[in-house]
């Protein structure tokens, strides 16, 4: 049946996490941006939000989830994917895992420190595309043998484990990856345009030699379709967020700025872009809801997650652009936002797979 | 709880509305050639048949009737002519929103057109020069001016006429009157040449000193007069959405026949570029038809929705304009010739975004609101 209704606990958690992204997040976020990491104070309260270790519960909610990072996101986007990531791996750990994986993996996400863990599926190859994916698996006598390239990976030097996507078996599997197994390189710190506060790196897998149990679901294999439309519906949540704190920024903005004897917001060619980014905004969190509440009902939400990350990515980019040149020489300065907001934009359009709902 | 999933019951009207529309669809052709011939009230398949809308309004286990309804006329729209022409008119919501029980009483069963717009007056009814002058000899309201691009004006019983008045003791305002065909001085003009929705029924309407009893006068507040609009314009988007359907369901099908699909799994740099524009086509649809439906949501809720109506409007009418003129862009030459689907499509859906109020009305509406100024301070 069709309904927009939140039900109370996903809107007391909503008004939660609005109000830590308000109060916690959002002046953290420029520093953030600068100083190329996630300061401990916000992994501590994005911890403290428990958005991470609740996914090994069986009642997550990927509604609740997209909600959330929604919220999380309008203070910050890569604050945000420093909880989406995490909470991606723990989500495949705890619904594609064997039991054995649940047992040995979850535990470690369950203590009161911030704990760090990335799906690792984008390479660095200008061609990219999940579904060409260069990484190979190969079965060894005793379980598989892991080699190729992966890149941009959120948070790689924090991360205990890797979710990594490989070819195999003339499909994809998912495998999981501790940071120090023998053939496991990390890179130096590769700064990217936007979300600059997460530490991303390229990880080199170099025959690297797995046991049977390392893939994700043991014999029975895993879904990384699954992986990839939890991550679109996620992407396309955290571009919702964006989009708003793009939106609520430049309306304050646009009522104080006068030009020409009248506030700029008066005129109608910035009303109306005001009310455009409106539109999109709301229309990108429906596309976002949907996904998720077919995603959270065990249904193939494939194109539901497809359709929304493709307007998010569009409407992200322009509602950011559009920003940017409302505020214009102050939009290009650095003591604003919204050039931050801009290269986020087209950071987060380009990403795949690293996060979940 | 959150949920985007249509019940059996919503499947099995829009099932029966999108039937329906196919059957429909074998006339479109005929009345987009031959404007000035009224399509029948019910088309001889539609003898027996029920009507959807009135399914969707009673219907249990539905996700409520304002969904359900708004989905039912976005099926009706991509057959682009009614199996069963409309009974109700705009003109009647005012008149259940705002008559009295007695003048309710008397024209409970016409269909009623409703009269706004005039030559210098579309999207600002504060500019109606229409004007309804009480005569104290006779005690009737003689009511002048001249009323254009009315929907159901030929096939309407009467329609509810904005007009301005000046009463017995000379006082001026904004109100309405309800004007039955066949009153001495009023006269319907001929079907207008429209780029289409040539089957819809649209003309001017002619007010000379046409003389009106105080029966007539629905005497609504303009304000909650103009509330009608919460409902319609959501509707609006969501029948601005069943052409645009039509034209994407035509163009999928024929790129598949050429063995062009959308594989939703892959990525950008997995995809040809026409893939990637009817995927970008799709997503454009599946956002405006979500605005529509949480517009029609809150309704259900009744929580006021009218900035939500007209985001649905202007979503819906902005991307009937991108997916027509895109779906022709996408299949080429071929997709051209008036016997295929695009060309009526093109035109019909071109009108969702100018008439009930154009999307730069919408986005002054909704620009107002997230800025909180009144309409003084952003025109």
């Amino acid at each position: 049946m069709i309904s927009f209704q939140l039900t109370e606990e996903q809107r007391l958690a909503q008004t939660m996490a609005a109000e830590l992204a308000r109060a916690t997040l959002r002046p953290a976020a420029r520093t953030g941006d600068e100083q190329l990491a996630v300061p401990p104070s916000i992994l501590r309260a994005i911890w403290s939000t428990g958005i991470v270790q609740s996914q090994a519960d069986a009642a997550r909610s990927a509604t609740l989830n997209a909600i959330l990072l929604e919220e999380l996101a309008v203070a910050d986007a890569a604050f945000a994917i420093a909880a989406a990531a995490p909470l991606a791996f723990v989500s495949a750990i705890a619904s594609q895992g064997s039991d054995a994986q649940k047992q040995a993996l979850l535990p470690l996400f369950a203590g009161d420190q911030y704990r760090a863990a990335s799906i690792a599926i984008m390479e660095p190859d200008f061609t990219f595309d999940v579904s060409a994916i260069r990484t190979t698996a190969a079965k060894t006598s005793g379980g598989y043998r892991l080699s190729g390239i992966k890149g941009p990976v959120p948070l790689a030097p924090q991360s205990s484990h890797f979710l990594v996507v490989a070819r195999y078996d003339n499909g994809l599997e998912a495998f999981v990856v501790e940071r120090d197994a023998p053939g496991v390189t990390i890179g130096p710190k590769r700064p990217n345009i936007g979300l600059r506060a997460l530490d991303t790196a390229t990880l080199t897998f170099d025959k690297v030699e797995l046991r049977a149990g390392a893939r994700l679901g043991e014999s029975a294999g895993g879904d990384v379709k699954r992986i990839v439309d939890s991550a679109r519906t996620a992407l396309a949540a955290i571009m919702t967020g964006i989009s708003r704190a793009v939106m609520e920024f430049v309306v304050l903005y646009t009522k104080e700025r006068v030009v020409h004897g009248a506030p700029l917001a008066q005129k109608q060619v910035i009303a109306f872009r005001l009310a455009d980014m409106r539109i999109e905004t709301d229309a990108m969190r429906w596309m976002t809801w949907k996904a998720a509440s077919i995603l959270e009902k065990g249904g193939g939400a494939t194109r539901a997650a497809q359709l929304a990350y493709t307007y998010a990515r569009e409407q992200a980019m322009w509602i950011a652009d559009e920003g940017v040149q409302m505020l214009g020489g102050h939009g290009y300065l650095r003591d604003n936002p919204v050039e931050m907001w801009y290269r986020d934009a087209r950071t987060l359009s380009a990403l795949e797979g690293v996060v979940g709902v | 709880m959150i949920d985007f999933e249509l019940t059996p019951k919503d499947q099995e009207i829009i099932n029966l509305a999108h039937e329906q529309a196919k059957i429909a669809r074998r006339y479109a052709s005929y009345y987009d050639r031959h404007e000035n011939e009224l399509p029948p009230e019910q088309f001889p398949e539609a003898n027996g048949l029920s009507n959807p809308i009135d399914l969707a309004e009673s219907a249990a286990d539905s996700s409520g009737a304002r969904i359900l309804h708004s989905l039912v006329m976005h099926e009706i729209y991509g057959g682009g002519i009614a199996l069963h022409r409309s009974r109700w008119g705009l003109g009647n919501t005012v008149l259940d929103t705002v008559a009295t029980p007695e003048q309710v009483e008397k024209w409970k069963n016409h269909t009623i057109a409703i009269a706004i717009t005039e030559p210098g007056a579309g999207s600002d009814p504060a500019n109606i020069r229409t004007t309804a002058t009480f005569d104290r000899e006779t005690d009737e309201w003689v009511l002048n001016g001249e009323k254009i691009f009315i929907s159901q004006a030929e096939s309407a019983d009467a329609a509810m006429v904005f007009s301005r008045f000046v009463d017995a003791a000379g006082h001026r305002g904004m109100t309405t009157f309800l004007v039955e065909k066949g009153t001495p001085g009023f006269t319907v003009g001929p079907q207008l040449r429209k780029l289409g929705i040539r089957s819809h029924d649209t003309c001017n309407l002619l007010f000379e000193n046409c003389r009106l009893p105080e029966f007539n006068h629905i005497n609504g507040d303009f304000k909650s007069t103009m509330t009608v609009f919460n409902d319609s314009r959501p509707m609006v988007g969501a029948m601005a959405l069943g052409v645009a359907r039509a034209a994407l369901d035509f163009t999928r099908e024929m790129l598949a026949k050429n063995d062009i699909e959308i594989d939703y799994r892959g990525g950008i740099r997995s995809r040809s570029a026409i893939a990637d524009r009817l995927l970008r086509l799709e997503a454009a649809f599946e956002a405006a038809l979500l605005t529509v439906l949480r517009s029609k949501w809150r309704e259900q809720q009744d929580i006021p929705p009218e900035v939500e109506a007209s985001i649905a409007k202007a979503a819906g009418g902005k991307a009937a304009r991108k997916i027509t003129q895109g779906c022709i862009e996408l299949l080429g030459p071929e997709a051209l010739a008036e016997d295929h689907p695009l060309d009526r499509c093109f035109r019909d859906g071109r009108i969702f975004d100018i008439y009930e109020g154009a999307g730069e009305i919408q986005r002054l509406i909704i620009a107002r609101a997230i800025l909180d100024y009144t309409s003084r301070d952003l025109r």
